[in-house]
């Protein structure tokens, strides 16, 4: 598979002399994203959740002489096929396009990282093996014995704490030793040839027992025997002999297409059915049990405790994580977390709201004094342009910057597991398994990055059901407009009940889509991490990265919608649309006629019904409430939760799935939203007759 | 004469095969065997849950939901379902033993 971008390519010629090309790999959680952060600069998401880092990342470097290509690889546990992310990895790193990998391990956790240091061995590319976290092993008063890992491995063992940066300089100094000693001229700045490089050999801790070691000669001659076909795919024959006895479906798929493999596939059958008469277990147990063997005897070896007492203290994040776990306290923090993403994002949000919206209006009014209030070019470029982009500043990201905080907090502290935990029992009733809550946690903040984050789902049912629930949770833009107008309005109860409606939609869709959708719920598998002190460092880094990433897509957009929307009110456009969809507004719905091209609008920005609403109301001289009716009210702002994803949510749902089945949501909702909407309506005039 | 019950009990139960889902919190077992589907028994296995390895069940989520188990040092959630496919023995170390 050729992974590599061009840009990548260009780069390679301007300085083929010098560059590496590094992979970086290892379990998920392990701080792998850290460690390429302090290396790139170039930053993506950190966090906790397990999975994250699913896209390829890249990033490049100069040090000492050497220009270094950097990529990220996703976390995963091991080099067979149950994921895309393994399969993509492990082509990946038998391509030419990396030179050195770089396989960080949790020292916290060295036995379950080791099963994947092992897998990466058999793949006999150039390695290097990082072990993080070394302060906290520590801190436990462990400690390992780098000599003795170094001999046992053959390859430079580095200690790494990647949270402050230590040791991970030293990665790259050890690479570029190692390029040298490959070398022949060891003094001068050259090109890595891998070919030359000589992988030690370590038949004395990676083999097996006797009998699957004869077997996999066995099978290595067969495949050396039919060679010609399989060279492109660059995998030692080893490797290849051991996945073909785990009966590997991609490494099978090499040897199907031609006469010659036909022994060799007989062969592998064979003995997959000796061995497990054998042992009596399936084989691809047998093999992790051989690796976990292997690897207890190193551990043995290299893990030397400081003091024979164990630590029998309860820390604090033990304490944390029975009380975020409890059968009652963990679903009153849980309760306690949602209402502080929400209450955190407004306290920051609306306080520094005002301020923007205030000195805005006063400056409106100095330019109106300056240019007169009519003048055309003023109302595009300063109420519709400049004012979009206030509006955007003061209504839109003043919450988004205080919400991306919350959320990373909660993925570097390690909590949402937690709730996954918590929640999987409720989420079975659904269709899916735990693992949904945490991405319907991320909706209430944006729906957007919530469904981006459904990739975690391990099978295309359960990601499909989650992104529907996701996209069904209210967003913080939706929130300003429920609060804005029923909780301003009409009293905090009637916010209540609206939620309260919102959820049974969300559990209703959930139960018909559990019915229709073909398949049934997998079972949840997630690890959870220990809770560990948040760095704000890299929170605060993280926070700007995804507020930036707003800031440059969703404001240009922004603000050009606010320049058309001023022209279409100047040209008075909006009317036509308002007379189209007033059999839906007003005579279905009961809203005013004018409501409708703010629902239009609301598919860009859902806050953007109650802004541009706002605006109306101001331009006509009414308050709000001259305008809506409480019954009007509550029906719009309902409409608005339920109505349609935000345009951008529905994207990413495509990108995520397809367009059918993004379409295919949006007119779902849009007809739960109508249907309630007018259950409500004509409720209510039925109610007012009687 | 509690105690004593208790251990009679366990007396009886130590070399009994189980679900996963019945051992106590805080019980170590090993692992008898696992008769889960291909791609999870795969999954598990690369986990570190394999027959013949050692897993300690740490707690029960509440409403019958998934449980925690440590592994190998790492702590690992499973599915209620996924967890009673996986047939466990006291093993020797176990402090109910």
């Amino acid at each position: 598979m050729s992974c590599h971008l061009p840009k990548n390519k260009l780069k390679d010629r301007k300085l083929s002399e010098a560059t590496i090309n590094i992979a970086l790999a290892g379990n998920p959680n392990v701080g792998k994203s850290v460690i390429f952060n302090q290396l790139t600069g170039l930053s993506q998401t950190i966090g906790n959740w397990p999975g994250k880092t699913v896209e390829k990342l890249e990033g490049y470097l100069e040090f000492l002489g050497y220009h270094f290509n950097i990529v990220d690889l996703p976390g995963i546990y091991s080099l067979s096929t149950y994921s895309l992310e393994e399969i993509v990895s492990r082509e990946y790193i038998v391509s030419d396009n990396v030179d050195i990998i770089i396989n960080v391990i949790d020292a916290t956790n060295l036995e379950r990282n080791l099963f994947f240091t092992f897998q990466l061995l058999e793949l006999k590319v150039p390695m290097i093996i990082a072990i993080n976290q070394m302060d906290i092993l520590r801190k436990r008063n462990i400690e390992l014995d780098f000599n003795q890992l170094e001999a046992i491995f053959k390859i430079p063992v580095l200690p790494v704490v990647a949270v402050h940066g230590t040791g991970v300089h030293e990665l790259l100094e050890k690479c570029i030793e190692l390029v040298r000693n490959t070398s022949k001229n060891p003094s001068r700045i050259c090109k890595f040839n891998k070919t030359e490089y000589i992988f030690p050999n370590l038949s004395e801790i990676m083999s097996f027992g006797k009998e699957i070691e004869l077997k996999i000669k066995d099978l290595i001659l067969e495949i050396e025997h039919i060679q010609t076909n399989i060279q492109e795919h660059k995998y030692p024959f080893r490797f290849l002999a051991i996945k073909l006895l785990e009966s590997d479906d991609e490494i099978l798929k090499f040897f199907n297409y031609t006469e010659k493999s036909k022994p060799l596939l007989d062969k592998t059958t064979e003995f997959v059915k000796e061995l497990e008469e054998y042992h009596g277990e399936d084989i691809n147990s047998i093999i992790s049990s051989e690796i976990y063997s292997n690897i207890n005897r190193i551990v043995e070896k290299v893990v030397k405790f400081k003091t024979k007492k164990e630590m029998k203290k309860i820390s604090l994040a033990d304490k944390l994580d029975h009380l975020t776990t409890h059968s009652f306290w963990g679903y009153v923090v849980l309760v306690l977390v949602i209402a502080g993403i929400y209450s955190f994002t407004f306290l920051i949000g609306g306080f520094l709201g005002t301020i923007i919206d205030d000195s805005f209006s006063l400056w409106t009014e100095n330019i109106y004094l300056l240019f007169g209030k009519e003048n055309v070019l003023v109302k595009i470029l300063w109420d519709g342009g400049l004012g979009g982009l206030m509006g955007a500043i003061g209504g839109v990201l003043v919450y988004v910057i205080p919400f991306f905080f919350t959320i990373e907090l909660l993925q570097d502290s390690g909590y949402l597991p937690r709730a996954a935990f918590l929640m999987d029992r409720l989420m079975h009733i659904l269709g899916v398994h735990g693992k949904t809550i945490i991405t319907m946690i991320l909706g209430f903040g944006c729906n957007v990055p919530a469904c981006a984050g459904c990739r975690i789902m391990e099978t295309e049912r359960e990601k499909k059901i989650s992104i529907a629930l996701t996209s069904l949770v209210p967003c913080a833009a939706v929130m300003t407009v429920v609060m804005g107008l029923v909780g301003r309005y009409l009293g905090l109860e009637w916010v209540l009940i609206l939620f309260l409606i919102n959820f049974i939609v969300i559990i209703i869709v959930g139960k018909i889509l559990n019915k229709t959708l073909p398949g049934s719920c997998t079972e949840l598998i997630m690890e959870m991490h220990e809770y560990r002190k948040p760095n704000y460092k890299v929170i605060a880094k993280q926070t700007w990265v995804r507020s930036k990433e707003f800031i440059f897509k969703a404001l240009p957009i922004i603000i050009v919608f606010g320049i058309i929307l001023e022209i279409l009110f100047i040209l008075n456009i909006l009317e036509p649309i308002n007379v189209i969809l007033s059999p839906i507004t007003v005579f279905w719905l009961g809203l005013p006629a004018l409501a409708g091209v703010f629902l239009i609008y609301g598919i860009l920005r859902k806050e953007l019904t109650l802004v541009l609403l706002a605006l109306l109301s101001e331009n006509v001289g009414l308050t709000l409430t001259g305008l809506l009716t409480p019954i009007q009210m509550v029906i719009f702002s309902l409409v608005t939760m339920l109505y349609i994803p935000c345009f951008a949510t529905i994207i990413i749902i495509a990108k995520q799935t397809n367009w059918k089945y993004a379409l295919q949501i949006a007119f779902l909702e849009i007809g739960i939203a109508l249907v309630i909407g007018g259950l409500i309506h004509f409720g209510y005039i039925l109610f007012i007759t009687l | 004469m509690k105690i004593a019950d208790k251990r009679k009990e366990n007396d009886q139960t130590i070399n009994l095969i189980k679900c996963l889902t019945e051992c106590q919190k805080g019980e170590e077992v090993s692992v008898v065997s696992i008769t889960a589907g291909f791609n999870a028994r795969r999954r598990l296995y690369n986990l570190g849950i394999y027959p013949g390895s050692i897993i300690r069940k740490k707690k029960d989520a509440p409403f019958h939901g998934p449980l925690e188990i440590i592994v190998k040092g790492t702590n690992i959630v499973l599915g209620r379902g996924l967890a009673s496919k996986i047939l466990v023995r006291c093993s020797e170390s176990c402090i109910f033993r």
